[in-house]
């Protein structure tokens, strides 16, 4: 009997063009400076290296054995972009992503988010172990900048 | 299993009334994924018939696609609940939905976690075994670029166990550390996916009970800024008892299994090269022996992440009179782009092309080849 030869369509060539479109896309972002913040009391020495292993939760105390409690900006902020962007090295999604790793295994508990600047800095200034960024405009006396990007 | 997830339940209800000002937090993640392949094979089952072409995408919850639109092999949700008791202690349980068990929810993990110091944490219950790099999160769609970790590895039909972890932070050199060493046992009453194969090749059973016991190993993993290398060794005993439709129960010869593997990423420029390699041993009879790996390259461009993944498995007989690498054998080639259009959620869409290698007439040849495109999102919350 006659081998029929089954039907085949061709998703390729479609996948194809779906690359080739997204290749266009080339977008330039321009940064506001980030001012990272600590209690002014907090007199720990953490340099941007530090910075980034704190927010990427794989340092969880400070020098003193103080717990460290990261802070974010709400979700969608251009701070919070910015931060990943110069802090972190990886777009906001790649973070999320990296921590979605983390939350949903019970290895880390991703930092906090706070809504606006001012609630970041009123929060900072009433916690001892908390760190967090800023818009560099937005700081006040009320913390200690300890790193800008 | 039963009295240990009642161990746990009690354990948490006991420690929960204590805390009423307990911090509780509510987080998830979901992915509603189509998806179907295109044309049809001969069934390597049922020679001079055709069929439809299959592409498993998850092979634990028999999640199929074939020549239909079908959402229900890879969507699902997952509700995760953080109880904070204070005391560095926290419970964690995680509702899991899937559209392969008709989206009925069932409490897939829960566990109690006791942060000891600032190096060790310990954890017992019930959570994913960590066998290949992606087995802990091999679910959590967001976490990872592709549309799944490749199904043709993640085969095996035990996913999860009851256990206990020992976890311990350390510094060497400029690189971040992890030494987690674990312990458990996983008894699968009713085990869907060996369920499916017997009834695949021809059995009438009423079910299939699989057990791993003491399932004994580590994970090392060490993290630097741009790379992450974990290695995987564990050990366990193996039965299986299938019962049949008038109650006979036929148990299998036990046997011990080890796992080996080494997996991870490196990012070098705007490109992530993601790997896993992996080895099962048993000391059965035959020395049946299960080389696997992967590879993928993904391109980071703004929120676009376009890749590419090759995935391969291989069994083999080492100790037949006839020792033979050519039973079950196929890989995985696929293509596909994510794309990060919200901060808690992306789209992706993935084309794959399976290709069967096994020898036919030793009857594990039985997944035919299959061309596959999904698509759908990923989220968290």
């Amino acid at each position: 009997m006659e081998k029929i030869q089954p039907k085949r369509n061709k998703p390729e060539k479609l996948i194809g063009l779906i690359f080739a479109s997204l290749f266009i896309f080339i977008s330039n972002i321009a940064f506001a400076e980030i001012a990272v913040i600590v209690h002014p009391e907090n007199s720990s020495s953490l340099d941007k290296k530090a910075i980034k292993k704190i927010f990427m939760g794989k340092t969880k105390k400070f020098a003193n054995g103080n717990v460290i409690l990261p802070m974010n900006a709400s979700k969608g902020a251009p701070s919070r972009d910015n931060f990943n962007e110069l802090a972190i090295g990886r777009t906001t999604a790649q973070v999320n992503a990296y921590w979605s790793k983390l939350v949903f295994t019970g290895k880390g508990t991703m930092p906090r988010e706070l809504t606006s600047d001012a609630e970041i800095i009123a929060t900072v200034s009433a916690n001892k172990g908390a760190i967090s960024y800023v818009d560099a405009s937005a700081v006040t006396d009320a913390v200690k900048v300890i790193a800008t990007y | 299993m039963k009295l240990f997830k009642v161990l746990t339940m009690l354990i948490a209800t006991i420690v929960l009334p204590h805390s009423v000002f307990a911090d509780v937090t509510f987080s998830g993640y979901g992915s509603i994924i189509a998806g179907k392949t295109f044309g049809t094979v001969d069934d390597p089952l049922n020679p001079g018939e055709t069929r439809d072409e299959i592409l498993t995408a998850d092979f634990y919850d028999v999640g199929q696609y074939d020549n239909d639109i079908k959402f229900t092999p890879e969507s699902l949700f997952a509700l995760q609940a953080l109880v904070d008791l204070g005391d560095d202690l926290k419970f964690t349980a995680q509702l899991v939905a899937k559209g392969t068990d008709d989206f009925e929810p069932e409490f897939d993990w829960y566990y109690l976690t006791y942060q000891v110091n600032d190096s060790w944490s310990v954890m017992a219950g019930r959570r994913n075994i960590p066998m290949y790099y992606y087995s802990e999160f091999s679910e959590v769609g967001y976490a990872y670029p592709w549309m799944r970790p490749p199904s043709n590895l993640y085969w095996w039909q035990v996913t999860q166990f009851n256990g206990f972890h020992a976890s311990y932070d350390f510094e060497l050199g400029d690189y971040s550390n992890n030494l987690t060493f674990f312990y458990g046992n996983e008894n699968s009453y009713d085990n869907k996916e060996m369920l499916f194969y017997d009834e695949l090749f021809g059995g009438n059973a009423r079910s299939v009970d699989e057990f791993w016991s003491d399932i004994l190993g580590f994970n090392w993993s060490i993290a630097g800024d741009d790379f992450e290398v974990r290695f995987v060794y564990f050990q366990n005993d193996r039965d299986r008892t299938t019962t049949a439709q008038d109650g006979t129960e036929t148990d299998s010869v036990p046997f011990d299994q080890q796992f080996l593997g080494v997996g991870g990423y490196y990012n070098f420029n705007q490109f992530t090269f993601l790997f896993d390699w992996n080895q099962v041993e048993y000391d059965d009879a035959v020395g049946t022996e299960y080389p696997t790996y992967l590879v993928s390259l993904v391109y980071n461009i703004d929120d676009f992440q376009p890749y590419v993944v090759y995935s391969k498995a291989d069994h083999e007989q080492t100790k037949t009179a006839a020792a033979t690498k050519d039973l079950e054998e196929h890989y995985v080639l696929g293509f596909g782009v994510r794309y990060n259009f919200h901060p808690s959620a992306s789209f992706k869409i993935q084309y794959d092309k399976f290709v069967e290698q096994g020898e036919e007439s030793t009857g594990w040849a039985y997944h035919g080849d299959a061309r596959a495109l999904a698509l759908g999102i990923d989220f968290i919350f």
